[in-house]
């Protein structure tokens, strides 16, 4: 199942050549024809999707559509029925899902899921636990407290006791932690004030900046392509519209039914 | 005052073993929710394991009668040699009655009945390779120590034997390296994070599988080791030897809390010491007072001494 390491050889994702991971154009990930059943019915059909080194890019639809399901079918919490998923020219359609972490991939998954009972140093302590390098491990978590204050306030109180936005914001922190190169963050402005969600989308494309590449589910569709490069509409398990950002928002039929 | 002594110290002693074997079920419900029904014959296996490692010969009843290994450990050493074998089998146990269950995403329930068969079937297999002789370990825990030490003074003597306060002190020090291990290591942290959340535990990155046959494996250690203690304290009264046993640390982890640690200790020491305060006279019935406890505390917390109420998440 796994593709050989080296960048020219046939078994790599075939949309683009590989050069180096700088370029724009080179594919991190690549989904190709996936189909997914999940609790008896088939959640995601024949998906293509691919995010290249450096976007943002952005899943938009209904509740329900399988935007959820296609970020742990990434993350390999569910097994895929049919297709292929290719992480940086390599096929991880079959290993485990901590091995997908330490590949790059982090998750900041749906409703936060901090670790309610640990503080907030150890959730984050535990989002570098792919890591060895202790000092680095150290000055990254400094970095997050500077990013968010707020966590730094509170780093030894126990993450349970966090409120939403904070508590969306250790998770999201929590994940950068593992250094990944892809971040997916399943629906960051869930439940949130407008004012934080705002907040939390800032600090998303300062980790774009940095260098981070992002695959961001929402349900709030005019929010997340005015951050993103590219987006996917998904209907029912289906993706029906793709393209620039910019001109799904002006597609009329993401503006009927997702922007109202 | 005497007897009262007495029977506290006795109690402490019985109930810190109850505490270890009790902490075996804990830290497998606490990663599976599922209780291992065949931890009460890991602690018979366990301390017959310890037994033959001493390089004594098994009794006359079953297939291996008259043998015995070629080489002999001394008693300390085998206790831990034969608790590690005792961890190594119950990984063996995790990945027969346990893992092809979990893979299919069976009901929790189907996981208690494949462990309460994997239990009948090693008794039974005891009862076969050695037969159901009673079995006292060659040497003793305590060495050369005096075989009881006077607690009071010369005219109210307060004799305890020295091998309960043995036990004691080693199941002390196993709590507090696992209290540490648990609490401080990253191994521990790792076993809390799935313990709470495991799915969240497979997205930073912990092998929750590797994690789930560390924690057996930790489970079986505790276990074997309680029954070698308790071995080393008596004797190992035949293959049926954890039957009982494995229903009181049953009992302790309810009347702790279920899944809380520091409730199957309080759990234990309770069970212990209720058992110890047990007139001689009415010795017989140990058992009744052990689970009329549970009876009384189920009725007044149903979530245990130490539990949390369960919060329902949506």
């Amino acid at each position: 199942m796994s593709a050989p390491d080296t960048a020219s050889t046939p078994t790599t994702s075939p949309i683009r050549q590989q050069s180096g991971p700088d370029n724009a154009a080179h594919v991190l990930l690549d989904l190709r024809n996936v189909t997914v059943n999940y609790g008896g019915i088939q959640a995601l059909r024949e998906i293509n999707l691919t995010v290249r080194a450096g976007e943002i890019v952005t899943l938009i639809g209904a509740n329900g559509a399988g935007k959820s399901t296609t970020l742990r079918t990434i993350s390999r919490l569910i097994n895929a029925r049919s297709g292929q998923i290719f992480y940086d020219g390599r096929d991880i359609g079959s290993v485990r899902p901590d091995e997908v972490v330490r590949r790059g991939i982090a998750q900041c998954p749906e409703g936060r899921r901090v670790l309610t009972r640990f503080s907030v140093l150890d959730n984050l302590e535990m989002g570098a636990y792919v890591r060895s390098d202790r000092a680095e491990i150290r000055a990254d978590i400094e970095r997050q407290f500077t990013l968010f204050p707020i966590l730094g306030e509170r780093r030894n109180q126990q993450a349970g006791t966090l409120s939403g936005g904070e508590q969306q914001m250790l998770a999201i922190a929590r994940a950068v932690m593992s250094r990944p190169r892809l971040l997916l963050l399943d629906e960051p402005s869930l439940g949130l004030a407008p004012l934080i969600v705002r907040n939390i989308f800032a600090v998303i494309r300062e980790l774009h900046e940095q260098g981070v590449t992002i695959l961001l589910v929402e349900q709030n569709a005019h929010l997340a392509l005015q951050y993103a490069d590219r987006g996917y509409v998904l209907e029912a398990g289906h993706v029906t519209i793709e393209g620039a950002a910019a001109e799904l928002a002006d597609d009329e039929r993401v503006r009927q039914a997702y922007l109202g | 005052m005497a007897h009262f002594i007495q029977s506290l110290l006795n109690g402490l002693s019985i109930g810190s073993v109850y505490a270890i074997f009790a902490l075996g079920y804990t830290l497998v419900f606490s990663i599976l929710g599922i209780i291992n029904f065949a931890h009460g014959a890991i602690f018979t296996i366990g301390a017959y394991f310890t037994y033959v490692l001493t390089g004594a010969a098994f009794g006359f009843n079953g297939v291996l009668a008259n043998r015995s290994l070629p080489f002999g450990l001394t008693l300390v050493i085998a206790m831990i040699v034969g608790s590690l074998l005792a961890g190594f089998l119950s990984v063996i146990i995790e990945r027969l009655a346990f893992r092809p269950l979990r893979r299919r995403g069976a009901d929790r329930l189907l996981s208690l009945v494949s462990s309460l068969g994997v239990a009948i079937v090693a008794v039974n297999l005891i009862q076969y390779l050695v037969g159901a002789e009673i079995y006292t370990y060659k040497g003793k825990i305590t060495g050369n120590l005096p075989s009881a030490v006077n607690f009071g003074s010369e005219n109210t003597p307060i004799p305890i034997r020295t091998v309960q306060i043995v036990i004691f002190g080693v199941s002390c020090l196993i709590l507090v390296l696992l209290t540490f291990m648990i609490n401080y290591t990253k191994i521990g942290k790792a076993l809390r994070a799935v313990s709470e959340d495991a799915t969240t535990a497979s997205l930073l990155g912990i092998n929750t599988d590797r994690l789930i046959m560390f924690t057996f494996f930790l489970s079986g250690f505790l276990g074997g080791m309680a029954g070698t203690l308790v071995g080393s304290s008596v004797s190992i009264a035949g293959p049926y030897f954890g039957i009982a046993f494995g229903l009181k640390g049953l009992a302790v982890i309810v009347l702790g809390g279920l899944g809380d640690i520091p409730g199957a200790v309080v759990g234990g020491l309770v069970l212990g010491l209720a058992e110890a305060f047990v007139p001689s006279d009415y010795s017989a019935y140990k058992d009744a007072v052990a689970f009329g406890l549970l009876f009384v505390v189920l009725l007044l917390r149903p979530q245990g001494i130490l539990g949390r109420v369960q919060v329902q998440k949506v």
